[in-house]
């Protein structure tokens, strides 16, 4: 038996299409329909532009895009051995702008994407947690706004901010506009204290032990209750690979296969159209059913993201949880919950860092217009994974880009046999209804992975 | 030397390039009583959701001076008088009579966030709570089957009486198959065009819905266009901006509650309450621009003492948009108030023409400054040598414009 479903409720939809064989899948291909062309749009506009269009690939991660842009300019100087001088300020304000970032679309993900989805496993009515008009959903909408703005304090607004520029950043923020974007962090840890976990802060961050669930209350208990309830651990595990292509200030860089290894060529990444729809050419080529590309390290899928991250730092919690119930729905969920706490912390001591008599910005020596010809790359953790740009330039031009992320690491279909990550995950679920959660436990971004 | 004053003092005071806010007393009295009479037609009907706005805004604790101090801010949004206030408020509680259906097309969610954080008395309650959004794609709890069936109904239900919104471009390239939603693959033309058929009006949110975005950048390499392009014979408002303004949005929806019919919109059909006067004109940096304080470089002196960002490559002087007044995420911030110029982004094709680092004098930009048919290259030169003899160019054109012409003269 074939059936086609659509996935919405993430950004962009998806069309999952499965095979199943006594009740079970057997076999799935996973659709991104929409396509906007980023890539053939960079082409021939002036290096500086990229700043302002690579955020709009996302209207979620678009500090992501934006610090990777950055860097993948500031890279261009470091390949010609003129290293930028970036100060301490600049690095941290960049930090903490994306780390605030995830922080929202994380809050956002597990009350709007993924909780309601698992709550109609059980009840027909979501009540509280009902999309627009339940307590809890519009507390955690709010909760997400008022992070956020500690996000635009310093970057000017969100979603689509503009704010760092290769040598630094342009904002300067005053004491007042720190001690306010702790406070409105403290309001995201109350949130986490007394709706998300039930426990407090400081408990909740000594977690190591698969026994700690019993300690959780709140939404991650009914969470879990549901989780083990509908074998939620069971379902959903891939090749249990994991890649982080970048440190940040909650995590390390590094891979795990059979054993972790912090070293990586960023060379070995590769990507594969074979499955995906090219521009200009309507075929009926049946290969070929999405827009997302295929990509691979040293030719081997890995799953990237915030439970990637947890694995690859040795996150005692997380990993204590994936060596009972491994790279299953459950764990997946609870590593991007769990990192919400941990990037509460870890973003309130950078602010806590911030020298504000330090210099925002120093001015390159050079201008990108005098570089004959350059290429550099950049590697960002981002809300869901690795995201990764390569950029060349001539003169000022850019003559190529391409953008790599998570999603695309998750979410691209198979290359031969070998299924994409997602895809793998898929096959084994008992019901339409735990495929879609499989699949959303990726945090599934259509926008992103086609872009 | 002259010559660019004049220039100067031409782009900044002629009168078309702002709205006349006062339209005489004739106008408001009219507008005003069939306003109250459209509000209690509505207040007969049935509402949408049974919720009470004043049962919400009391629960969470807002009082009703804050609720009042919300209304005549949006009232003045509006460009409306004090007088409409109490009307103001009143369409406030009827939003749940107006059902509104929301699409996603060729898009990045931008504005559907930038809708999450909207400013109101208690934003998600106004919103959420009263508001009817019968569909919206990402919000909504229905998903795959469930949500087509939800559309549909909708549609059915609130057949020529619901508002949709529409975010994100139309692929027109290779037979729209750049971008198709549902089980049955429909390009998002078709999808369009079979759920505008009977809307009210269409709210056409963000750049990519209005003018095309970044998709329709060059080469534009989906044929992306805008829902004015694809869609005709029905009343269109854009909200243009990346993303665009919540409290936007919210004012169109008030507005047509209020009147029943779609705010006064300029040639770009964008509502002059939002888009009649440009960044420039409420810039909190404006003062800086008259008295020739700039920064010159990212982290300069200026920079630090939030100077005027012209020089860096600000575009609000050309650039019709009401978030100098309103900002973003409830008033925290916009960009200018970040150190970052103002890209531009609710002009057409803001993508190829005013991408921000670009040097002012190297960007061939038409200026749509009303009336003044000079590139912006020229236009930002002359300001330029204006400034470099020490002279805050505004300030002059302003003293030169106070001036008996045969005074000219002092000023070289």
């Amino acid at each position: 038996m074939k059936t086609v479903d659509i996935v919405e409720r993430i950004e962009g939809e998806a069309r999952l299409n499965c095979t199943w064989e006594n009740g079970f899948v057997k076999d799935t291909q996973i659709d991104f329909l929409n396509f906007r062309g980023f890539e053939y749009i960079l082409e021939g506009k002036p290096a500086l532009d990229a700043l302002v269009y690579t955020p709009r690939i996302c209207g979620i991660c678009g500090q992501a895009h934006l610090k990777a842009t950055v860097e993948a300019l500031e890279n261009i100087y470091k390949s010609l051995n003129e290293e930028l001088v970036i100060t301490n300020k600049a690095k941290i304000l960049r930090e903490i702008g994306l780390n605030i970032e995830i922080i929202d679309s994380h809050i956002k993900w597990f009350y709007m994407f993924i909780l309601p989805d698992v709550i109609k496993l059980k009840e027909n009515d979501l009540k509280e947690y009902s999309p627009l008009k339940g307590k809890r959903w519009l507390e955690a909408c709010k909760t997400a706004s008022e992070t956020i703005k500690a996000l635009a304090i310093i970057g000017g607004q969100w979603p689509h901010t503009s704010y760092m520029i290769p040598g630094g950043v342009v904002s300067d923020p005053t004491l007042l506009d720190l001690t306010s974007m702790m406070n409105y962090l403290d309001l995201a840890i109350n949130f986490f204290e007394d709706s998300i976990a039930g426990v407090s802060f400081d408990k909740y961050l000594s977690f190591n032990s698969v026994d700690d669930l019993n300690i959780l209350n709140e939404d991650l208990k009914y969470f879990t209750n549901l989780s083990f309830e509908y074998s939620l651990q069971k379902y959903g595990t891939s090749y249990d690979r994991h890649l982080a292509l970048s440190d940040s200030s909650i995590s390390k860089r590094g891979k795990i296969r059979q054993r972790l290894t912090d070293k990586l060529d960023l060379n070995k990444i590769k990507e594969n159209c074979d499955r995906t729809f090219k521009v200009e050419e309507d075929s009926k080529n049946k290969e070929k059913h999405t827009w997302s590309k295929a990509v691979t390290y040293n030719s081997m899928f890995y799953e990237t993201g915030p439970f990637s991250r947890a694995m690859v730092s040795h996150r005692e919690f997380i990993y204590e949880l994936h060596k009972s119930y491994k790279d299953s729905v459950f764990t997946r969920v609870m590593a991007r919950v769990d990192e919400i706490a941990h990037l509460l912390h870890s973003t309130k001591e950078l602010i806590k860092q911030v020298d504000i008599s330090e210099e925002s910005y120093i001015k390159p020596k050079i201008s990108l217009k005098d570089i004959p010809k350059a290429n550099a790359k950049s590697v960002v953790e981002a809300c869901r994974g690795s995201l990764y740009h390569n950029v060349s330039i001539e003169k000022g031009i850019i003559t190529k880009y391409d953008v790599i992320t998570p999603t695309v690491w998750n979410l691209g279909p198979a290359i031969k046999d070998e299924k994409g990550v997602a895809q793998k995950a898929i096959i084994g679920s008992p019901s339409l209804d735990i495929a879609k959660i499989v699949l959303r436990s990726f945090d599934v971004c259509s926008v992103c992975t086609t872009h | 030397m002259i010559d660019s004053t004049e220039m100067v003092k031409k782009v900044f005071t002629q009168k078309s390039g702002r709205v006349d806010t006062n339209r005489g007393d004739e106008y408001y009295n009219s507008l005003f009583e069939n306003a109250k009479n459209r509000l209690s037609t509505l207040r007969e009907q049935e509402p949408l959701k049974d919720i009470d706005m004043m049962d919400v805004i009391e629960s969470e604790g807002v009082n009703r001076r804050d609720f009042m101090k919300w209304v005549s801010a949006t009232t003045a949004t509006l460009m409306l008088p004090p007088m409409f206030a109490p009307l103001v408020a009143e369409a406030t509680e009827l939003m749940n009579r107006v059902p509104v259906i929301w699409l996603e097309l060729q898009d990045c969610a931008g504005n559907t966030e930038a809708l999450l954080r909207s400013s109101a008395p208690t934003v998600d309650d106004l919103l959420f709570d009263v508001l009817s959004l019968e569909f919206h794609h990402a919000l909504m709890a229905g998903a795959g089957h469930d949500a087509e069936h939800q559309l549909d109904e909708a549609m059915e239900h609130f057949k020529d009486n619901y508002l949709l919104f529409v975010e994100g471009s139309i692929p027109m390239g290779m037979n729209g198959n750049y971008g198709t939603i549902g089980p049955s693959g429909e390009t998002f033309h078709d999808h369009l065009q079979r759920i505008s058929k009977h809307a009210a009006a269409v709210v056409a949110v963000g750049t990519c819905a209005t003018f095309g975005g970044v998709p329709a950048a060059s080469p534009n390499p989906t044929g992306a266009v805008g829902v004015m392009d694809i869609v005709k014979g029905k009343p269109i408002i854009n909200i243009p901006a990346c993303p665009a303004n919540p409290a936007n949005m919210v004012g169109v929806v008030l507005h047509y509650i209020l009147t029943g019919q779609v705010p006064e919109l300029d040639s770009l059909l964008r509502p002059k309450f939002a888009f009649g006067y440009r960044i420039h004109d409420n810039c909190e940096r404006r003062a800086h621009f008259d008295a020739g304080e700039f920064v010159e470089e990212w982290g300069d002196v200026g920079a630090q003492n939030n100077w005027c960002l012209y020089k860096v490559g600000c575009k609000g002087p050309m650039t019709f948009n009401n978030c100098s007044i309103i900002r973003y995420n409830e008033g925290t911030n916009w960009p200018i108030g970040a150190g970052h110029g103002c890209i531009g982004c609710s002009e057409p094709d803001f993508w190829d023409k005013y991408a921000y680092q670009r040097p002012m004098a190297s960007a061939n930009i038409k200026a749509p400054t009303g009336g003044v048919e000079k590139t912006v290259d020229e236009f930002g030169l002359g300001l330029l040598t204006a400034t470099t003899v020490g002279i805050g160019v505004h300030a002059v054109a302003s003293a030169v414009a106070g001036k008996k012409s045969g005074e000219e003269g002092e000023d070289k």
